[in-house]
């Protein structure tokens, strides 16, 4: 067991835990956030994509030893106030079946236009290798582009 | 047949046939406690509709919310009879409950795309009597005749005197109302909320966006502990021995649970058990399927084919075997699906808290009274005694209406004393699937002089599908409805027609996946047409068009598939593969259209054009056969799993591929609503996608590909060449 300190949306987070527990976990069970979801638990699949310092990483293999410092963001945090714009792309797109992939999805997508205001399409289809089993990709891409442009 | 669980087949069917008759009684209170929208406290008019004081309505979805976008559209017919105020409707997840039971099946579950179209007459009459009974009550109030009073979004009018009452004033005056024998059904002409182009916005989707969606594996309950579990690593494996001292002192471990064909170990944190997992040392019996591997297994599929014994006719019109011994032209194929996965994005997971007084279930499943009676069975307990809550889907495509995984939380509850949440690792979940199995169809068909087939003959071996899922037994060298779906009943138009079929009996636990039969069998008998169509130097679409040409409703799905696909005007370079199914009370035309670059294929856009009698909610139905499309492509182009040393090789998703972004094509959706019953449109989308494919394939390359998955015999996407 070992203290971690870092920032969880905006606000301090202090855990006491084995250092070898994937953030996934710690945010789920110990931290109480749900919306970051398990999938592959070998960053396959990126359901459980997060921010950690403006970068997304997979979470289910990103060791609480490795955040010390630093500043995470989860879907519960990606906006501070209401909906992200890609949240709301999200929902005029009706994007979700299941849904259960999609607050990893949108973290990618939000990592991408965070970094590249106006990807192309050969850009999201580079960046967004996350797994939807419901196959909403291609109103996943209609998503991205709709909240990307001016 | 392997011990995969603790309940047999067997025993699960005979847990149904015992369970059955022994259920909870009907509560209209919502037991769904994650609904986003609480449920209003009411009075209820009957099983479905509730109504509170100020106006809000309850309605009960019977189904699960997997992304089908059931808890919209369902709700949406009750209220559209009802004549309610949408936007004061709320919608609840039902109990468990004799009422929400299918219609004819008499067992609530949700699949086969039976939601809508088995439910639809029921429910539409439910919303109409409990308008009925409002209007009944304004009538009393306003001392008027109801025929004289109009329902509308809410509230009863007096036209005459413009008088109006809310549905919250009413509903107490109208629970006492008769109900209507035969409450009279709005013409669809007066539909409001459903049909006719229109769409609801989905009310899942906001909390799956924002991620405050309460999915299974997402449920807290007071004092609950986390377990994770290993199966034997063989088929039919059982535990030897349990060392657990090998765990003693492990941070957070609380309780080592032995299930027989498995190990779970119950922690404070899922991490915690998950690390203790590892550490535990288990012995293993390696079991009757110890050293199985793809080579047993062709040769049981080998050996089923060649035998005279096993066999049970499902159809046989005409006589296909004595016009194909006297045919001048007989084409012979044999075409191949693979084993494949379920794999839902959400890791099958359950929770249970198993008291002295009863046990609760907080679960993802599609099989909630089945759950229900496995778990009396398991723990001994009267089904009244246990509740099952159902959370949202991380998909399901069948997988969930097993509840293996809920009986083993709720022995791990039992023996940690606390309430379990139990998760599978990834690994687990396509390592210890119930699978899809592999489908072989040997096909026979006799070309007549017009180079229309004059007798088609099915040799189809497969493993039930049915069997886990039945309410009643399924016996071997009997014909399992469900595997033989496709070959039998299509409407193509063949003098002499006959499906033979052999139930291959596996050491491999196997079950229903979406497109059930018809995924397997439109491959083989749509790419068999193609084949035919080419064989007689005709067109394939003109070729399917000749053997539909007295089904009207079938031949406009072609043609407008056609028309929009541009059949025959492909731009250069391009090609086109056609593909067509009745399936699931719908038909379904799908055109691929892709070229080659390179050696690999680039697939540029699919066509889907679906009749499924009526479109209830467009933009959903856009969604699900869209989504159905990729799902389609991941079976036709990647995934499969394999056997070796007596278990699956692929454990994750760099061995069982999907599709991913960068394949998905184009897609071209669009509707027709001329079958005249309602059809079901969750797993349609995929249906034809392997064939639509395998016969564009041809088009471009002169290659018949006959097995599945395409990238297994060679044939890859430009995004897909490596292959592992």
């Amino acid at each position: 067991m070992a203290k971690f300190t870092f920032t969880l949306n905006g606000a301090p987070a202090t855990v006491d835990i084995d250092p070898s527990t994937p953030l996934l976990w710690v945010l789920r069970d110990h931290l109480g956030l749900t919306g970051t979801k398990f999938g592959c638990g070998a960053a396959q699949c990126g359901a459980c994509t997060v921010h950690v310092d403006g970068e997304a990483v997979r979470s289910c293999v990103y060791t609480i030893d490795s955040v010390e410092g630093a500043a995470v963001t989860t879907i519960e945090g990606l906006s501070k106030d209401g909906l992200h714009r890609l949240q709301k792309a999200w929902i005029e797109h009706q994007v979700p079946q299941c849904g259960y992939c999609q607050p990893g999805f949108i973290m990618a997508a939000a990592a991408l236009i965070a970094q590249q205001p106006k990807p192309s399409d050969a850009d999201i289809e580079a960046s967004i290798t996350n797994i939807c089993r419901c196959g909403t990709y291609a109103r996943i891409k209609q998503a991205i582009r709709s909240a990307v442009m001016p | 047949m392997l011990a995969e669980s603790q309940l047999s087949r067997r025993d699960v069917i005979n847990g149904l046939a015992a369970g059955a008759v022994v259920l909870v009684a009907g509560r209209l209170a919502p037991t769904q406690v994650f609904a986003q929208a609480a449920a209003a406290a009411g009075t209820a008019l009957n099983a479905w509709v509730a109504i509170a004081p100020d106006g809000i309505v309850t309605l009960q979805c019977a189904h699960s919310e997997m992304g089908q976008g059931i808890m919209t559209t369902f709700a949406a017919i009750i209220a559209d009879e009802l004549e309610a105020d949408w936007s004061k409707c709320e919608v609840v997840f039902s109990p468990v409950a004799p009422a929400y039971r299918h219609p004819v099946y008499n067992w609530q579950f949700t699949g086969n795309a039976e939601s809508i179209r088995s439910y639809h007459a029921l429910i539409r009459k439910m919303g109409a009597a409990a308008r009925e009974m409002l209007i009944a009550a304004a009538a009393d109030r306003m001392r008027v005749p109801p025929s004289d009073l109009a329902a509308r979004e809410g509230s009863v009018r007096h036209p005459g005197s413009g008088r109006t009452l809310g549905y919250g004033e009413l509903a107490a005056a109208a629970a006492g109302k008769p109900v209507p024998a035969e409450p009279r059904v709005k013409p669809e002409s007066e539909w409001r909320l459903v049909g006719g182009g229109r769409s609801l916005p989905r009310r899942d989707i906001p909390a799956k966006v924002e991620g405050s969606a309460i999915f299974g594996i997402d449920v807290k309950v007071p004092g609950m502990v986390y377990a994770a579990i290993a199966s034997a690593p063989t088929l039919g494996g059982k535990i030897a021995n349990v060392d657990r001292a090998s765990v003693a002192g492990t941070a957070g471990v609380l309780a080592v649970v032995p299930l027989d064909y498995a190990v779970a170990v119950v922690a404070e944190h899922y991490w915690q058990a998950r690390l203790a997992l590892e550490k535990l040392k288990v012995t293993w019996q390696p079991g009757p399927g110890g050293s199985f591997d793809d080579a047993n297994l062709a040769a049981m599929y080998a050996a089923a084919f060649a035998s005279d014994a096993g066999w049970a006719t499902a159809e046989a019109h005409g006589d296909a075997p004595v016009t194909l011994s006297s045919a001048q032209r007989v084409i012979e194929a044999e075409y191949r699906s693979p084993w494949l996965s379920h794999a839902p994005m959400e890791p099958m997971n359950a929770t249970v808290s198993v008291t002295s007084d009863g046990v609760t279930v907080w679960a993802p499943t599609q099989g909630m009274q089945m759950t229900q009676i496995v778990l009396a069975k398991v723990l001994n307990v009267a089904p009244e005694k246990i509740t099952v809550h159902r959370t949202f889907l991380g998909g399901g495509f069948g997988r969930r209406l097993l509840a293996d995984f809920v009986a083993q939380a709720a022995l791990c509850s039992k023996a940690a004393g606390r309430p379990v949440k139990l998760i599978w690792s990834r690994e687990e979940d396509i390592g210890r699937d119930w699978y899809r199995p592999a489908f072989l169809d040997h096909a026979r068909a006799a070309l007549g002089p017009d180079g229309l087939p004059a007798a088609i003959h099915h040799r189809l071996v497969a493993p039930s599908i049915l069997a886990p899922v039945s309410p009643v037994p399924v016996e071997p060298g009997t014909v399992d409805g469900l595997a033989v779906e496709s070959l039998v009943e299509h409407p193509y138009k063949i003098a002499n027609r006959r499906t033979d079929y052999h139930m291959l009996q596996v050491p491999i636990p196997t079950m229903v996946l979406r497109t059930t039969g018809h995924g397997p069998n439109n491959f083989a008998l749509e790419s068999l047409i193609d084949e035919l169509a080419h064989a007689a130097g005709q067109d394939p679409y003109q070729y399917r068009r000749r053997l539909l040409a007295e089904n009207a409703a079938a031949l406009a799905v072609v043609d407008r598939a056609a028309a929009l696909a541009g059949w025959g005007k492909a731009e250069a370079g391009r090609v086109h593969g056609m593909a067509f199914a009745d399936c699931f009370g719908s038909y379904l035309c799908q055109v691929a259209e892709l070229s080659v670059i390179d050696g690999a294929i680039k697939l540029h856009k699919m066509v889907s054009v679906c009749d499924p009698g009526r479109v209830l909610d467009r933009v959903n139905a856009t969604s699900l056969i869209e989504g159905g499309v990729v799902w389609g492509l991941s079976a036709a182009l990647y995934s499969a799993v394999t056997f070796a040393n007596g278990h699956v090789r692929e454990r994750n998703f760099d061995g069982f591929r999907v599709v991913t972004l960068p394949d998905t094509p184009e897609l071209v959706t669009d509707f027709l609503q001329n079958r005249p019953a309602i059809g079901g449109l969750g797993e349609v989308g995929p249906v034809c996608v392997p064939a639509a494919l395998a016969n564009a394939v041809f088009a471009a390359t002169g290659r018949r590909v006959r097995s599945l998955p395409l990238a297994r015999e060679g044939v890859f996407t430009i995004y897909g060449k490596t292959f592992s």
